[in-house]
Order: C-alpha cells, then sequence, then structure tokens
C-alpha cells in the first residue's frame, strides 16, 4: 500500500488482502459513500412523476437481474437465453401465492421480504435443474437448451388455468412501518426496496469473486480442464452458477410482480430473454459495473427511440406505425455496433474514463 | 383409419418444410460453426420477395420464385460479408448475439413495410380442388410444396456430394487449416454457405407463404422451430436435417391430432419439440447423424 491513503496512482499492493480490497483507497470509498447517499436521498429533494420514477424502476430490476445474467454468462462463460424464464419463475412465485391466499393475504402485505426470498429459491432450483445439461454440454448446445427451457416456460404459462393462462395475475399492496404503501408511494417505496437488493447483491457478488467458489466460476470459464485438474468439479461449478443466477432472476422477477402489482406472461417472453442479453453485453460481460450500465443505455435508448417516433410520427402517414419498426431496428443496429466495434461494452469506457482520471495529468 | 393417413400426409408436408427450412440453418453451421439465429427473418424476407415480385410488379410466380431466390442469394451474402466477417474467431457469444441482433435489425426493416402488420396470401395459381385418395387429401399448392422441397434438397445432396465448390466447402467444415492449405479460400465458402443458406431459406419461405399465407409472426416462429428439428438430426449433417425435419412434423401433426383436446391438453404441437430437444440434449446431444464432437466435462 503507498504512504498516500487518499491517493494513488499504481498497484503497490505488499499483501494479497490489500489486492482483494474493493475499495483500493480512501477516497475510492468516499465517493462511493456518497454516492449512496446521494441515490438514498434525491427521491425526497426532487420527486418525479410517476412515469419517470417507473422507468428508473424498471432500469433497476432490469440492472438485478443482469447481475444474474452477467454471473453465469459473463463470469461463468455460459450463454443463457432464458433469463427472462427465471425471472417469471420468481413473478410467478409471488402470483401464486397470491393466487392460492387471495392478493392482500397477511404473508404479501407484511411478509413480502420473504416472499422476494422466495422468488429467489424458487428461481435457484429451477436454474439449478435448467443448469444440469450443462454437465455435458457447451457453448451453442446449451444456449439452445436454455432456449428451449424460455419456450416450455412459456408455453406452461399459457397453458395452465393456474396461471390465468398467461393474463395477470394481480398481487396486493404491501404494508409498511407507517401503513399501506398508498398510490403516490409505490413506486418511490419500491424503488428503495431494489436500490437496497441491489447493493446488498452487488457486494454479495463483489464478495463471492474474493472466495474459492468464485473463482472457481471463472476458471472454469478460462479453461474447464485446467480448473479439473486443479481439484474443482466443472459440472458442479456450471449447475450452481445456474442455480445463483436463477436465484437473482428470481428476486428480480419477484420485485417486478410487486412493482406491477402483479404478473403477466408478457413481461418474460423470449424476447425479454434476449433484451437481457445485450443489456449485458452492452454493460460489458464480465464485468460488475456493467450490470449497470447496460439496462440504463438500452432502456434509455428505447426510450428516446419512442419519443423519436411519436415526434416523426406527425409528419408520416397515420398508417405507419414508426415505434414498432424502430424498435427492434436501434435495438439490434446497438447490438451489432458493440459487438464489433466495442465488445468489451460501456465497462470498458468507464475504466479508460477512470485511468485517465486518476493519472491526469500525465498519460499513464 | 383414414384420419390417420390424413395426418401422416399433413406430417410429412410439414415436415419437409422443416427440412427445407433446416437446410439452412445446417448448411451455415457446417461451415462456420454458426448458429444463426436470424434465419427465420431471412425466411420471411424470402417470403415476402417473392410476393412483392409476383402482385405488385406481377411477374408470373414461376419466374419471381427465382428471382427472389437469387436476390435472397445475395442478401444472405452480403449479410455474411458485412456483419460475420470480422466475428471470425470471436468467442461463440458475440457471434449467436450477432445473428440475435440481425433478427432485430431485419424486424426492424420489414416493420417499416406493409408486410410488419397485415397478412397477405398468395394469388390462387394451382387448382384449388385437393387431391383426394381413399379419404386421404392433400391440397395442390402442399404437393407442390413437397416436390420442391425434395428436388431442392436433391440438388443441394448432389452440390456437396460432386460439384467443386460443394466439396470445397465439405472440405472447410471437415479442417480449416487443411483446405486453406491446398487452396481453399475459407472466407469465400463461409459467404457461400451463407448465400446458400438463404436461397434455400427464400425457397422455404416462398413454399410456406404459399401454403399457410404471409404472417409476419409465422414466418419468423420457423427460424427457432427449426433449432429442435436440427439437433435431433444433427446440427452438421444434411440427411439429418430431412429425417429430423419429417419425424418433427409427424410428431408436431400427431400431437395436434390425437392429444389435443384430450385430457384437457391444447397446443402440444408447439411445445412437443421443445421437451424432445431437451430430452435429445441430456441423452444424445450429438443428433440422430451428427458428428460425436460434444466434450464431456
Amino acid at each position: 500500500m503507498s504512504a498516500n491513503r487518499w491517493l494513488a496512482t499504481g498497484n503497490f499492493f505488499t499483501t494479497y488482502q490489500e489486492e482483494q480490497r474493493t475499495f483500493i483507497t480512501n477516497l475510492d470509498r468516499l465517493i462511493f459513500s456518497i454516492f449512496l447517499l446521494i441515490l438514498f436521498t434525491w427521491p425526497i429533494f426532487f420527486p418525479l412523476n410517476r412515469t419517470y420514477m417507473l422507468v428508473i424502476n424498471n432500469i433497476l430490476v432490469a440492472v438485478i437481474a443482469v447481475l444474474g445474467l452477467n454471473l453465469v454468462t459473463g463470469f461463468a462463460g455460459l450463454i443463457s437465453i432464458g433469463h427472462a424464464a427465471f425471472m417469471g419463475i420468481g413473478a410467478y412465485t409471488v402470483a401464486s401465492c397470491s393466487r392460492v391466499l387471495g392478493d392482500s393475504h397477511i404473508l404479501i402485505t407484511h411478509f413480502w421480504p420473504i416472499l422476494i426470498l422466495a422468488g429467489g429459491a424458487a428461481g435457484a432450483i429451477t436454474g439449478a435443474i435448467v443448469g444440469l445439461p450443462s454437465l455435458r454440454l457447451k457453448h451453442l448446445y446449451l444456449a439452445i437448451a436454455t432456449l428451449s427451457f424460455q419456450m416450455i416456460f412459456e408455453w406452461a404459462i399459457k397453458f395452465l388455468t393456474f396461471f390465468n393462462q398467461g393474463q395477470t395475475i394481480s398481487v396486493g399492496r404491501v404494508m409498511w412501518f407507517t401503513g399501506e404503501i398508498g398510490r403516490e408511494k409505490h413506486y418511490v417505496f419500491w424503488y428503495y426496496v431494489t436500490i437496497i437488493l441491489i447493493v446488498v447483491l452487488g457486494f454479495g457478488i463483489r464478495n463471492l469473486f474474493k472466495t474459492r467458489y468464485g473463482r472457481a466460476l471463472v476458471a472454469v470459464r478460462d479453461n474447464d480442464r485446467a480448473a479439473d485438474a486443479m481439484g474443482m468439479h466443472p459440472g458442479f461449478t456450471k449447475v450452481y452458477a445456474f442455480a445463483l443466477s436463477g436465484f437473482l432472476a428470481g428476486v428480480a422477477g419477484a420485485v417486478h410482480a410487486f412493482l406491477y402489482k402483479g404478473a403477466g406472461i408478457e413481461s418474460f417472453t423470449l424476447h425479454h430473454s434476449i433484451t437481457y442479453l445485450a443489456m449485458a453485453i452492452v454493460g460489458g460481460l464480465g464485468t460488475l459495473n456493467g450490470s449497470f450500465w447496460g439496462p440504463a443505455a438500452i432502456q434509455m435508448l428505447n426510450l428516446q427511440v419512442e419519443k423519436f417516433s411519436e415526434y416523426a410520427g406527425n409528419y408520416l402517414p397515420s398508417a405507419m406505425n414508426l415505434a414498432t419498426a424502430l424498435r427492434p431496428f436501434t435495438f439490434g443496429l446497438v447490438i451489432v455496433l458493440f459487438l464489433m466495434f466495442e465488445p468489451r461494452g460501456i465497462a470498458n469506457w468507464w475504466r479508460i474514463t477512470k485511468s485517465y482520471t486518476k493519472t491526469w495529468p500525465f498519460r499513464y | 383409419m383414414s384420419y390417420f393417413f390424413q395426418i401422416v400426409v399433413s406430417g410429412i408436408v410439414v415436415g419437409s418444410i422443416y427440412a427445407l427450412a433446416a437446410l439452412g440453418l445446417v448448411l451455415i453451421y457446417k461451415s462456420s460453426r454458426v448458429a444463426n439465429f436470424a434465419h427465420g427473418q431471412i425466411i420471411a424476407s424470402g417470403a415476402f420477395i417473392t410476393y412483392a415480385l409476383t402482385v405488385w410488379a406481377t411477374i408470373p410466380i414461376y419466374i419471381s420464385f427465382f428471382i427472389s431466390l437469387i436476390i435472397t442469394f445475395f442478401l444472405a451474402w452480403s449479410v455474411e460479408r458485412i456483419f460475420l466477417r470480422r466475428l471470425i474467431g470471436e468467442p461463440i457469444i458475440s457471434v449467436i448475439m450477432v445473428t440475435i441482433g440481425l433478427a432485430s435489425i431485419i424486424d426492424g426493416l420489414i416493420y417499416l413495410t406493409p408486410f410488419g402488420t397485415k397478412n397477405f396470401s398468395f394469388p390462387q395459381f394451382l387448382p384449388s380442388e385437393p387431391i383426394a385418395i381413399a379419404g386421404v387429401s392433400i391440397s395442390w399448392t402442399q404437393l407442390v410444396g413437397v416436390i420442391i422441397t425434395t428436388l431442392l434438397i436433391g440438388s443441394f445432396s448432389w452440390f456437396f456430394k460432386k460439384s467443386t465448390v460443394g466439396i470445397s466447402m465439405r472440405a472447410v467444415s471437415d479442417d480449416q487449416f487443411a483446405s486453406m492449405s491446398v487452396g481453399i479460400s475459407v472466407p469465400s465458402v463461409f459467404g457461400l454457405a451463407w448465400a446458400t443458406a438463404g436461397l434455400s431459406a427464400a425457397a422455404a419461405g416462398g413454399i410456406i407463404g404459399n401454403i399457410t399465407g404471409l404472417n409476419f409472426d409465422t414466418l419468423h416462429a420457423f427460424g427457432i422451430v427449426v433449432f429442435p428439428v436440427v439437433i435431433l438430426g444433427g446440427l452438421d449433417s444434411i440427411l439429418g436435417a430431412v429425417v429430423a425435419g419429417i419425424i418433427m412434423g409427424l410428431i408436431q401433426q400427431f400431437a395436434g391430432g390425437y392429444l389435443d383436446g384430450n385430457w384437457g391438453l391444447n397446443g402440444t404441437g408447439e411445445v412437443l419439440p421443445y421437451i424432445i430437444l431437451l430430452i435429445i440434449l441430456l441423452i444424445k446431444p450429438h443428433g440422430l447423424f451428427g458428428i460425436h464432437e460434444i466434450e464431456r466435462v
């Protein structure tokens, strides 16, 4: 460690413990604390209207989901085209509780944190089961296996009358110490819940990669034979990567169900799975902060496309729906351009900016 | 009993379309080890180009079908040249995601045209009276579709067995370095594989469009449903694609004919291919005729 605990221009680690620290300098820690403080306090000073609050909540739920996807695809190197289905498992855990017990049962109104965890657990179990083919399969075959899980999930939800055949199953409002969360406070309340979840889960993942279990994931991704020779079980490591990612997806799905006060199949289709994959890639696969950039970028892009097509729609014949055409077009274009020109994603730009400011005014 | 044979006949019709649609996927995978998730969109654009030429440009359908094959041939070739040539040697997730992105781009382009939202159907150019033999009927469109499919698959097999270009494509799929050393240009073979895949996709699109009508959702759904077919047949086997296509068509039609409506089941034809796919992946991932190259970890 350099003598100056506030600023460091290079790596001067003398012990492994120092290298493993989450915050290298005190300045990092200070900046992060201020950032967290701002995250928790801005809704008090700048109350947004419900539309924008919902956009922010959508981004944050997607962040939880993409964190899970990044675990399995970025860190463990297993392609999953069924992430929305895992989210759906979490959401439908909550929804089926609401269907069996009624949508304002005490379990939903008072013990909703338990339900969120239950959604995560259901996601984890399904993840482990779907991950079983990864004991034998790699790459493309695994991608197709998860794709088929997505299709089977969609069919099952649309088929079973218990799940209302894909129509929305409503979930009631929840209680807090101050009483029921009403309509005005709903999105702000879930903003705080999601932020807390993200902070806890983000630190959890950050710390996971300091343990042997986290490093095993990366080792199996980079070379499974070498990992096998070093005493890890590649098959079980992959299954457990799927279970972890399923847990995060389940949590995200459960929060999604509470946020929208219901669960319907239209939020968990193949298209959503692809969107989460695109978010992970645009953000940067195998990086933690990429899981935050990706969802924000894709959601913002969607919003801008929506605005633009609304504006341009005034000058076009009304029969033409520009938004339906432009949304997939820009979405695909962004994926392709990122993969062709910046395969490491926005996280790479962040890294460059950080190292530039760190060494400024010097080049390196 | 005629109900049974009717189902067999329609199973073979659907299956041969699956075979033709799966052929394009196999061609690309065989030479460049890329799974093309935009295949359904290429099928759809082939069908729409045929329709536009036939109805809007009033070209006879026999000619417009071939023109659309040629157009899609060059379209798919340019897709490979522009997007996928840069990604040779990149990790598989990048390649898969690029094809998914391409699918999305083509989706957007098709939604700009009337085809994205409206339904069209080809003008009737064959007798509308179905052929009926002993209570089993098949429409002329279906019969012609099956014949064209058989001819196309036959000519593709001949192309791979006998022609120099076909043999060089097989060589590249077998060993890229060895084929480079005997003077085969590997990138141009990749381009050609995409182009022929586009051609077969356009043929499939034209035939499906004639049988079921032009609906974008139905047409691009074929791009996903061919995956169970190619996995069952083996990702790199043309024979496998044909056999598995027909098996899958029969399974779907039998499920629709015998399972649906009984025991409260419904729409089983849509989900059974994926269940079979999962089972195949668990017990025999290389499929019926694929090369045994799966690594066990």
